[in-house]
């Protein structure tokens, strides 16, 4: 029985001269990257770099919400397909990811946020992602803590509401991951940092060549760009500008209570979002800071802010104590989408960046479309609308009033 | 001393000491299990006596999780335990205990991995999980707390020898200090000694010499000596919990939050005792040495009958002395790497050693001592293994910061009033004496927290807030989680209540003993504000977070009936009614009329208002809006759109110009401050000469539209506000009433109308002034909604409704508003690439072709799929049907064309029309 056996996870290896694919981030895109180019492509002789330990960077600092609610057309059916690899993740990778189909609560607490719901009910509806506005009596049903009176400067009027949405243990799901690539032989190489990526020929005709990293240098025609908070940074290594900012990220957590909040609530008006772990621990997550930044220290100001909207919800947790708050960060699009592609100006270099606040939710889809152009050259149509190219284009996909502040 | 208070642990009156904490009156009253185990429901006891370990956590009138050794009694209160059932002495839920073989670590990862199981096991998971309770509900009043903003020179944290000799040096050279100390008195750990035999009066200023004596009194001679100085405020009880970015220290202090700006940072935090690992080391009897030191001298408790010392000095040193001198007999004192387990069910009954079982009631451990550093390494201090220590001791200590005391690694009362009268000098500026460099040294040598390897039988807790043993960590090692970050969040130890101050030193060793390498190549995890834990409702502070703004004509509304809606910060007349029971629709209908039919009028006074003046101003507006103002004639009013660089619009309102170097703008009401910004940066950023003034809150503003708005406004004005004289889409200063007002001839609402704005200050008066002059006229004030409506019917765009983050002009119809022809404008290369491509959507106008009335939000389908949305649509009395606004897919765009509208499980048919839905020709509005 598994149980009490005490395998490892995932092995050490010497860095050899030369991979069919490097990936240069080890979390969770990077890892289903690699997962899917394995399981369903049979490339196997993959790295994965990763320049601190497995899942230091945003996967193991995000909130662990899984929605599907978002507001496109583009975004529903994506975000939709991820929820679902997430329900069968734990069966597939015989490791229980902890994924807690809570529902999802979208407080809204003007008329406008109201009206920028019920767009999102309506959309989520005809794509068959269950979602409805719903009215303080059923709010107060499942909520029963929440503060549905007059007091609050901005009274809940609606919410939308997501039953399939909720929360994760997300160290699991890189762990899980981490796992099923190495029982396939792909190597993840932790505190391995990519200093450079190597490309030959004139501008027009450049192609990826490999990676220069601290344990030396590797030959790979194909470099994958999964950093997340460090992507500009790993882009500009080929020359790449990338239209995207940034913020860092904060959140908190608090001392474990008794079961009292079920569902995930998110405020898209007083900015925060709060779940309650399995082990009784509140999860407070605040909006981008204001400015942009490289830090992943928590501030006062922003743990101050996350407190108080937390207690404009719900005012009887005054005396619960805050444990710890952190911070990531996050590189976001101007359009609150990501750019999962390749591009011209480099053959052989393909990314999946720009996840501003929302990556996590998208790991295993983006992963798996992204193993699939990578192994066909092909773009599956769940990320064709998410190609870099849709910004010289007029494409963008219009997310930030469901992602950038609703997680 | 005699009992005079008295507290009620679950509902049992018990006596209590004034200068008791909870604990040690429940201890004193025969209490030995202060808590339950988060996992195996192990009963615990006393350990560091110090608000460090989780094992104390009881619920104190109504608020959960408080540390019962550091909460001070008060007559009547009230204390409950948690996390047991039915009691603390005996609990059915430590049966868990027996399954322990079956979870080890990683279980839950493990196991249910079907969703089904998954779906059965959680919700009982959950239930059992967790320790306090929340009491309250939402409509309990919560206590004020409080946050303050303090500046001093020099911030001592810790109230020990070495934070007071630093304190009283600093304030001795004139430097403002504050002291911030987290006990009920000052002293720190000379409090807990029983004598201390050194002469130390050379070194701090103090009116009377101090020659030793009880520890208590050493150290309230010090604070005395401390308490001369005016310029030093003391913090008593106060947690300094975090040292953020600008020399920000944040600090509790019961209720009050108070934020700190020091030009200097001296960290005497000391040291805090850990456990020492060994089997069923989480008994109740085990306890540190520190806590059994703290509760024999300061609260005079005898602790047990016979004690067995865990340490490695051979006659236990000064803890063994204070026992015996408490009347404890010590049983023996056993050396670490002797100590076999303790055995007992709920309490200490014997220590097994190698060579013999010590019969015992109490266990004490002298263990690790861990520099308080956090603080420091906040502060951007490297941690640095020192081996000869056993501790991670701070270095490379920024400029502004300084250590002295025990945290620096160095135990001795000498040392730590040298260093921290050297640190109080250099903080103030002073010059050091010449003494101070006396290398006076008694480095710390801290025990290993592991002595030997341990049997995997049993349990030797590394983590008392998660249940986690060695054996715990040990497997998770084996597993690959090797590195001191990814077995902190595999077993969760570090990660509980005790925030790592226990188990952190520990989960190194163990680490470092399976890599075989020293603890400094394993490190510490990242020292995470805030230190200690802090309460929401002290973050949170008494402040109103969301401020109310309102209009000075907001008491008239009230009176005349009227329902509010929050637009940003603002309170706005949604629409009026004298029977809250009428149904929306009608009153605004009635609003409504009155426009259309008679006149009406809206306080404006929410609108952004920006006067822009200065040579360069039409520069200015040329360059940041798209359309041209430069050549705006004075006394005429234009609409104004801005977009970012993509061409995406921002915002939008109309800019009038009074003079040729002066303009006066108005915003959306969301928009003000970043339109503002967005001017100010624009006009800093090119040099140009213009002031920008923000006049929001200074200006009222009232729209009195309708067919006899002239009629109206002609009572009160001499304005020649006859059509030739003030045509539409322009403007003047004038008198109204009396009042100097600037009047805009505008039509947003599709009526002949004018825009007063005025100084605030007579808002209620024009108000009243335009309802009484309107009274033969029948006018009406309307609101919000019956606004949305009437621009709705004139197709006119709201920015923000009916555009998103990705709308340009040329998809909103608006494309007449960016001048191409212009040198550059801000947007023009977005708009132009805009222009160069076929859209993709389209914001359109439709007519619902039956009698149903969608919802704002509401989805446009083609085949059953979602590809466009409703912006704004209402019930036009008009039409007698339903128009609105809707974003499509440029191929579905073209007026005439019939569109399916997502209507709960149905679909209704609207078809496209290219004009406004009310006076296409926009005729009344120029009348």
């Amino acid at each position: 029985m598994q149980l009490f056996r005490h395998d490892r996870l995932w092995r050490r290896h010497p860095i050899k001269p030369s991979y069919d694919v490097v990936i240069i981030g080890a979390g969770v895109h990077g890892l289903a990257t690699a997962y899917y180019l394995g399981r369903a492509h049979g490339i196997r002789k993959v790295a994965l770099l990763e320049k601190n330990w497995l899942g230091y960077g945003a996967s193991g600092r995000n909130t662990a919400i899984i929605r599907a609610n978002y507001r496109t057309p583009e975004g529903v059916p994506f975000y939709l397909a991820s929820l679902g690899l997430y329900e069968e993740m734990s069966h597939e990778l015989e490791w229980n990811v902890l994924f807690t189909q809570c529902g999802h609560l979208t407080l809204a607490h003007t008329d406008s946020s109201v009206n920028g719901l019920r767009v999102r009910a309506e959309t989520n509806k005809l794509l068959d992602v269950q979602s409805a506005l719903i009215g303080p009596e059923e709010i107060r049903r499942l909520v029963p803590g929440l503060d549905l009176s007059a007091r609050p400067r901005f009274p809940v009027l609606a919410a939308l509401w997501h039953p399939p949405g909720g929360i994760i243990r997300h160290d699991a799901v890189v762990w899980a991951y981490a796992r099923a690539c190495d029982r396939m032989g792909i190597e993840i190489h932790e505190h391995t940092e990519a200093l450079g990526i190597r490309t030959e020929g004139t501008d027009g005709a450049r192609r990826v060549t490999g990676v220069t990293t601290n344990r030396g240098e590797i030959h790979a025609a194909t470099v994958v760009n999964c950093t997340a908070g460090w992507a500009s940074t790993v882009s500009r290594m080929v020359g790449l500008d990338l239209p995207l900012v940034t913020h860092p990220l904060q959140a908190c957590v608090t001392e474990p209570l008794k079961p009292f909040l079920t569902p995930v609530i998110v405020s898209s008006n007083l900015h925060v979002y709060i779940n309650q772990t399995d082990r009784g621990e509140l999860v407070i997550g605040a909006e981008i800071d204001p400015y942009q930044c490289y830090s992943l220290r928590g501030t006062l100001p922003t743990l101050e802010q996350m407190a108080q909207q937390t207690l404009e919800l719900f005012p009887q947790l005054h005396s619960v104590r805050v444990l710890r708050q952190w911070g990531g960060i996050c590189e976001i699009t101007p359009d609150y989408s990501p750019i999962i592609s390749g591009t011209d100006a480099v053959q052989g270099f393909f990314m999946d960046v720009g996840w501003g606040t929302y990556g996590f939710k998208a790991g295993p889809i983006a992963g798996k479309c992204l193993a699939e152009l990578l192994a066909t050259g092909r773009a599956n149509p769940l990320i064709e609308p998410f190609a870099l190219s849709r910004f010289s284009q007029d494409r963008l996909v219009g997310e930030k009033a469901a992602a950038a502040v609703s997680h | 001393m005699t009992d005079s208070a008295r507290i009620f642990f679950n509902d049992e009156p018990i006596p209590a000491r004034p200068d008791d904490t909870v604990a040690s009156a429940l201890f004193r009253h025969g209490r030995r299990i202060f808590g339950r185990s988060f996992k195996y429901h192990r009963p615990r006891g006393l350990l560091c006596a110090a608000g460090r370990c989780p094992n104390c956590l009881v619920n104190v009138d109504g608020v959960p999780n408080v540390r019962a050794c550091t909460t001070p009694v008060r007559d009547g209160m009230k204390v409950a335990h948690q996390n047991a059932w039915p009691s603390l002495d005996f609990d059915l839920m430590a049966s868990t205990q027996l399954l322990g073989w079956a979870m080890p670590v990683g279980f839950y990862y493990k196991t249910f991995t079907r969703r089904w199981m998954w779906k059965l096991a959680e919700p009982l998971i959950r239930r059992v999980a967790g320790l306090g309770v929340i009491q309250g509900t939402p409509a309990d009043a919560p206590p004020s707390y409080e946050h303050l903003h303090q500046r001093a020179d020099v911030a001592v944290v810790g109230g020990g020898p070495a934070g007071l000799a630093a304190a009283a040096a600093a304030a001795g050279a004139g430097a403002q200090v504050v002291l911030i100390d987290d006990q009920t008195k000052l002293g720190g750990h000379l409090r807990f000694l029983r004598r201390i035999d050194e002469e130390i009066s050379d070194l701090i200023d103090s009116k009377e010499a101090i020659k030793g004596g009880r520890g208590n009194e050493v150290a309230g001679r010090l604070e005395a000596a401390v308490r001369e100085f005016p310029n030093v405020k003391v913090l008593n009880q106060a947690t300094a919990f975090g040292l953020y970015e600008g020399r920000l220290l944040g600090i509790l202090q019961d209720r009050r939050l108070i934020h700190l700006r020091a030009g200097k940072l001296i960290v005497a935090t000391g040291t805090y005792e850990v456990p020492l690992v060994f089997e069923n080391n989480d008994l109740p009897g085990v306890m540190l040495s520190s806590a059994v030191q703290r509760l024999i001298n300061v609260h005079e408790l005898k602790l047990g009958d016979a004690a067995a010392v865990v340490s490695h000095e051979e006659d236990g040193g000064a803890v063994a002395e204070d026992l015996r001198a408490s009347g404890v007999r010590i049983a023996a004192v056993v050396p670490p790497s002797d100590v076999r387990r303790v055995k007992g069910r709920r309490r200490v009954r014997s220590l097994l050693t190698r060579r013999a079982e010590i019969a015992c009631d109490l266990v004490v451990v002298r263990g690790p001592r861990v520099p308080d550093a956090a603080l420091l390494s906040q502060a951007g201090a490297k941690l640095v293994w020192d081996d000869e220590a056993g501790a991670f001791l701070p270095a490379s200590l920024p400029d502004f910061a300084a250590a002295a005391g025990r945290v620096t690694g160095d135990t001795s009362l000498r040392g730590a009033l040298i260093r921290g009268r050297c640190a109080g000098l250099e903080a103030a500026g002073a010059p050091r004496g010449p003494a101070d460099d006396e290398p006076f040294r008694e480095p710390l040598r801290s025990p290993a927290p592991l002595h030997h390897p341990l049997s995997r039988e049993g349990k030797a807790f590394v983590c008392y807030c998660e249940d986690q043993t060695v054996r715990d960590l040990e497997d998770a090692m084996v597993e690959g989680f090797e590195e001191i970050e990814t077995l902190k969040r595999y077993t969760t130890a570090t990660m509980g209540p005790c925030q790592g101050k226990m188990c952190q030193l520990p989960s190194i060793g163990i680490c470092a003993r399976r890599k075989d390498v020293a603890p400094g190549a394993v490190g510490t995890t990242t020292s995470r504000p805030p230190v200690a834990p802090v309460p929401l409702g002290a973050l949170a502070g008494p402040h109103l977070h969301h401020p109310v703004k309102r209009t000075p004509m907001h008491e008239l509304h009230e009176r005349f009936g009227c329902v509010w809606t929050d637009m940003g910060e603002w309170k706005r007349p949604l629409y009026y009614t004298k029977d809250k029971n009428a149904p929306m629709r009608a009153c605004v209908e009635a609003e409504y009329r009155a426009v259309r039919e008679r006149a009406g009028m809206i306080d404006l006074s929410t609108l952004g208002k920006l006067d822009v003046a200065g040579t360069d101003a039409p520069k200015l507006l040329d360059k940041v809006y798209t359309n041209r103002f430069s050549d705006l004639k004075v006394g005429r009013a234009r609409y104004a759109v801005i977009c970012d660089e993509a061409g995406v619009i921002l915002d939008d309102g109309t800019i009038s110009r009074a003079a040729p170097d002066r303009y006066f703008i108005t915003t959306t009401t969301g928009n003000i401050e970043f339109v503002q910004q967005w001017l100010e940066w624009w006009a800093a950023g090119t040099g140009m000469c213009v002031h920008v003034t923000n006049v929001t809150g200074g200006f009222a503003a009232v729209n009195v539209a309708g067919p006899k708005a002239r009629d109206l406004l002609r009572k009160v004005t001499k304005v020649d506000l006859g059509p030739k004289a003030f045509p539409y889409m322009g403007c003047t200063e004038g008198e109204v009433a009396g009042v100097p007002c600037f009047l805009m001839r505008l039509g947003f609402v599709g009526e002949t109308g004018w825009e007063v704005h005025f100084p605030a200050e007579y808002g209620e008066y024009l108000w009243d002034t335009f309802l009484e002059a309107g009274r033969e006229f029948d006018v009406w004030p309307f609101g919000v909604e019956a606004q949305r409506l009437l621009r709705l019917e004139k197709r006119h765009v709201i920015v923000g409704v009916d555009t998103d983050a990705t709308s340009t002009p040329i998809g909103a119809d608006l494309a007449w508003v960016a001048k191409m022809d212009k040198d550059d404008f801000i947007g023009k290369a977005g708009i132009a690439r805009a222009r160069g491509r076929p859209a993709r959507e389209r914001l359109v106008g439709f007519v619902l072709q039956d009698e149903s009335i969608p919802e704002d939000g509401s989805a446009i389908a083609r085949d059953g799929k979602p590809v466009g949305r409703i912006t704004s649509v209402r019930f036009s009395p008009a039409h007698g049907k339903a128009v609105g606004l809707a974003w499509v897919p440029a191929d579905m765009a073209d007026p005439g064309r019939e569109i399916d509208i997502h209507l709960s499980g149905r679909f209704a048919r609207a078809k496209i029309v290219a004009d406004p839905f009310y006076d296409p020709k926009g005729e009344r509005q120029k009348r």
